[in-house]
């Protein structure tokens, strides 16, 4: 298990596994959340445990986004110079975005 | 290798070389779901800010939804994830080590094909 590629593979098949129900949540949630009102909307993400899942979701969903789309530049991209660009924008929408929406959580919650 | 001319050669996934089949509609599919969904996860993370930069921003959110479009928009990328999240399940059978058998990957695909329908359907309906 010392391989770098092997730790990716188990990686990506750990976060799939905890995404099965963590997605199935969310989606169920989101349909239902986009048919109501503003002040319904926030009141949900104030309940700590939905306050919570939502955070847990966004790490485990982009660092599983991540992971795939970095096996997807290993099979189409050839030029190793495209592809570690390719990878450094994936890394930074991966933790740059879930970064900034966590924090949104977070002043939703406590404001 | 060198003298040989690398630039007429068919790239990976090979989609112009291979016979259309089952198996392969869906594995490119999954791949094809899995940029989408990255989309979508970031119009949900963009929902999420939107929703902390108060009414007046999110309204225009809303108006987005309640369009037809929206809907439309909004559906497409639930079945995007419902179909990733059933194939998914799918590959990590396979990666256990069951499954292979031809007419078990036909039925598994064409169970999951279906099921990323009515899943979505029934998330559209209940929720």
């Amino acid at each position: 298990m010392s391989n770098l590629v092997v730790k990716k593979w188990l990686l990506q098949r750990i976060t799939a596994v905890i995404l099965v129900p963590l997605l199935l949540w969310f989606l169920y949630i989101f349909v239902g959340l986009v048919q109501k009102d503003y002040q319904s909307i926030i009141v949900f993400f104030r309940n700590d445990i939905n306050f919570i899942l939502s955070i847990i979701f966004l790490i485990i969903v982009f660092l599983h986004m991540k992971l795939g789309m970095g096996e997807i530049f290993e099979d189409y991209i050839q030029d190793e110079r495209y592809k570690s660009v390719a990878n450094l924008i994936i890394s930074a929408l991966a933790t740059i975005l879930p970064l900034i929406t966590i924090v949104s959580l977070i002043l939703i919650k406590i404001n | 290798m060198n003298d040989l001319n690398t630039k007429e050669r068919p790239l990976s996934p090979h989609l112009q070389v291979y016979k259309w089949q089952l198996s392969s509609l869906l594995s490119i599919t999954h791949r094809l779901t899995s940029v989408i969904n990255t989309a979508g996860i970031s119009i949900i993370c963009f929902w999420i800010i939107s929703l902390y930069l108060g009414e007046n921003c999110y309204k225009y959110f809303s108006i987005f939804i309640s369009s037809l479009i929206g809907k439309f928009v909004l559906i497409g990328f639930t079945w995007s994830f419902c179909y990733h999240l059933l194939n998914g399940i799918r590959h990590l059978f396979w990666d256990l080590g069951y499954g292979y058998e031809l007419k078990t990957a036909n039925l598994s695909g064409t169970l999951v094909l279906l099921s990323s329908f009515l899943v979505t359907l029934a998330l559209w309906i209940l929720a």
